[in-house]
């Protein structure tokens, strides 16, 4: 399910003078300092079309209009598919959206509790219970199987992915090229074609830039899936304080010059290409100099990208929900609710991080399940407010009048359905929840994961394209350098 | 020529099994109409109706608003029948009967109204006193109904000392009637105290007031 936030007005923290401020300032960013590209691909690509390349310090210096005109080459609305159809969706700066965020590479144990190493049973459970949860509309692999061959865990993670949800689905962890190109042809697979799946994009990726300043070679996998019509999610990560500077103007610029590079890049080799910008920005501890995904300075750059995006009217992917607490508890619950509430809030299209703890490194499945009951809630409240003779009932006000209730009225009985009810949030009083076990939400969470593992049935692909996607592996545990 | 006795009975069931208010009205005119007793209208129908619905609540297959609904739709066809419930003979069976109310000093009520609809659902007759309701009522209320259960229901601490005084005045009295308590700021622990039996909700009143007769025979 998405939710439209035209009713209720997103909420901003730039002025529009400061939007353009920084836009400006991360033009002459790229244009006077340029950014270093490890790419060869897009050193050329860029030189060809003008730019003042320096091939062998690998610094592209890019001039304004090259930005502009790929700002307005960029596919608008980014439609993004479900090898099922009904949970195809549009970014169409309306709805936001979910998303599982990875890449974890460890797993608090649903039954022992124990930190353990995450595995392939683990994507391929959490794609069942993305499957299952009715709000959550894309699946990003939570974490990276780590009992695969090294070198293709990308191929494992999208085996597991497409044979065990639905919806749409997100390679989080995509870094070489040849990587992007066998993730390419997994989908391709799955969608029935090369056509098809420029029709119907199945998959998107993560392209990660660097900070400060820095296009690695996720670079050369971002090309391949621009070509293949596999919207990259073209990323941005600063520290707020080590990869970029201490004051938010700052990290808020140097990510915005990052993600109008290789959106550049991407558009001067296939122009009209679909992408998605995305921040997951981390504030620094200044006690310690460690980091943290969910501290107010990082939900603050990630405020002033989604206004970014939407300045560009392009789609949004952000990390939010981050939180350092190392288990499911108190802190987790309101580092997340208080990202998460503000990215909705703020109308981001796209936004990820349910079930991740320890600054996305390690699963909880039972925070991914508290998680969607927290998002549930935060959607609930982008319904905006109805005001009509119908909401404003005058005639059940008139018919119940002094004292009495409106429990046993007839408009009651029509729209009590529109409220919110819980999953997991226990409403008895004491007595009643005393004499059922006393159970924490966390239990609750434990049980319910344990429930949908248990009876959620997934449709299985088709058997030949099974087959192919284990053919694809192996040629890919060949071609894919180790 | 008036419809078959057991149409009816089926459609006073089906008015508020399926949350149909006026069919409900219909039903029991027809009923009237038809020479149906009231009392077997009410038990045979309208009774079985709320009861089913009781029982989907129970299992979390209805809410508790279409519940309460359900009780206004069967109380307003009963209103219907009244008059000649008034002039029959025959008497509703029940499990016992209740006098209910929300004690001295507290007008919150919406929870000892949910408690009247699962005990009339679950088939006892019960004596609304109200909400402010002064001890003495509860007392001349059970005298004169031959009680089996008083409930006295309290939201508010400053007010629950009054189930106290509710237990007392019965037990001067010489009433034996079991004393339920529940409201907000009521505990087991409480409810020990005073001698009287705790429930924390409607559904669970309905199931420990049935317990509470059946042990009494």
């Amino acid at each position: 399910m998405s939710r439209g936030v035209v009713r209720t007005r997103p909420f901003k923290i730039l002025s529009s003078e400061d939007v353009d401020r920084i836009h400006s300032s991360s033009l002459d960013v790229l244009d006077q300092i340029g950014i270093k590209i490890y790419s060869v691909r897009a050193l050329n690509i860029l030189k060809d079309a003008g730019a003042d390349v320096d091939m062998k310090a690998g610094v592209a210096k890019i001039p304004s209009y090259l930005v502009q005109d790929a700002l307005d080459k960029c596919r608008r609305p980014v439609r993004l598919c479900g090898r099922n159809p009904k949970y195809d969706f549009t970014l169409d700066d309306d709805h936001v959206h979910l998303c599982t965020d990875g890449s974890g590479i460890g797993v608090l144990d649903l039954e022992t509790g124990q930190r353990r190493d995450s595995t392939k049973k683990d994507v391929e459970d959490c794609a069942r219970i993305a499957d299952y949860l009715e709000c959550l509309n894309m699946y990003y692999p939570l974490v990276t199987p780590l009992d695969v061959p090294k070198h293709s865990h990308v191929l494992h993670e999208l085996d597991a992915a497409f044979n065990n949800c639905e919806k749409h689905v997100t390679s989080g962890t995509t870094y070489l090229r040849e990587e992007a190109v066998f993730a390419v042809k997994m989908a391709q697979a799955v969608a029935g074609g090369e056509d098809e799946l420029r029709k119907r994009p199945l998959l998107s990726a993560v392209a990660c830039t660097s900070s400060p300043l820095v296009l690695g070679l996720t670079t050369d996998a971002a090309i391949e899936f621009a070509r293949a019509g596999v919207p990259p999610i073209v990323m941005t990560m600063p520290l707020v304080g080590a990869s970029s500077p201490v004051t938010l103007a700052g990290p808020i610029t140097l990510g915005n010059a990052q993600v109008l590079a290789l959106m550049t890049v991407l558009q001067l080799d296939t122009p009209g290409s679909p992408l998605i910008y995305s921040s997951v920005p981390m504030a620094m501890e200044p006690m310690t100099g460690l980091f943290a995904a969910a501290f107010p300075a990082a939900t603050m750059v990630t405020l002033a990208h989604i206004q970014m995006s939407k300045h560009y009217k392009l789609p949004i992917f952000v990390g939010g929900w981050g939180s350092c607490s190392k288990i499911p508890d108190e802190q987790a619950a309101y580092e997340k609710s208080i990202m998460g509430y503000s990215m909705v809030l703020a109308g981001a299209d796209i936004n990820s991080g349910p079930g991740l703890l320890e600054n996305y490194t390690i699963l909880s499945y039972e925070q991914l399940m508290l998680d969607h009951e927290m998002y549930t809630m935060m959607l609930e409240t982008l319904k905006g407010i109805d005001v009509s003779d119908e909401t404003i009932a005058m005639k059940a006000i008139m018919n119940v009048g002094h004292e009495g209730h409106f429990l046993g009225q007839k408009h009651t009985v029509q729209h009590f359905k529109e409220l919110w009810m819980p999953a997991l949030s226990d409403p008895r009083p004491y007595q009643a929840w005393a004499k059922d076990g006393a159970r924490t939400v966390v239990k609750a969470a434990s049980e319910k994961v344990k429930e949908v593992l248990a009876t959620h049935k997934v449709d299985p692909l088709p058997k030949p394209v099974q087959d192919d996607l284990t053919r694809i592996i192996k040629e890919g545990e060949g071609g894919i350098p180790r | 020529m008036p419809e078959d006795k057991q149409t009816i009975l089926l459609e006073l069931e089906n008015s508020v099994k399926n949350l149909q208010q006026e069919a409900a009205i219909e039903a029991a005119q027809k009923a009237l109409a038809a020479g149906v007793s009231p009392v077997e209208a009410i038990e045979k129908g309208l009774a079985k109706g709320i009861r089913e619905v009781g029982e989907k609540f129970a299992r979390k297959e209805m809410f508790v608003v279409e519940l309460i609904y359900a009780a206004e739709i069967m109380n307003g066809a009963i209103k219907v029948l009244e008059p000649e419930l008034k002039k029959s003979k025959e008497k509703r069976s029940s499990l016992a009967q209740v006098v209910i109310g929300t004690v001295a000093g507290d007008i919150h009520d919406i929870g000892k109204n949910l408690v009247k609809i699962m005990l009339e659902a679950g088939g006892f007759e019960v004596h609304d006193i109200g909400k402010d309701a002064p001890t003495e009522n509860f007392v001349s209320k059970a005298k004169e109904v031959s009680a089996g259960i008083v409930g006295a229901s309290s939201l508010m601490t400053t007010t629950v000392s009054g189930q106290k005084d509710v237990v007392d005045a019965l037990r001067r009295a010489g009433i034996t009637a079991h004393c339920m308590v529940g409201g907000a700021a009521v505990t087991d622990t409480w409810a020990k105290e005073i001698g009287a039996v705790y429930a924390s909700d409607a559904m669970t009143a309905a199931v420990t007031a049935k317990q509470l007769v059946e042990k009494r025979g």
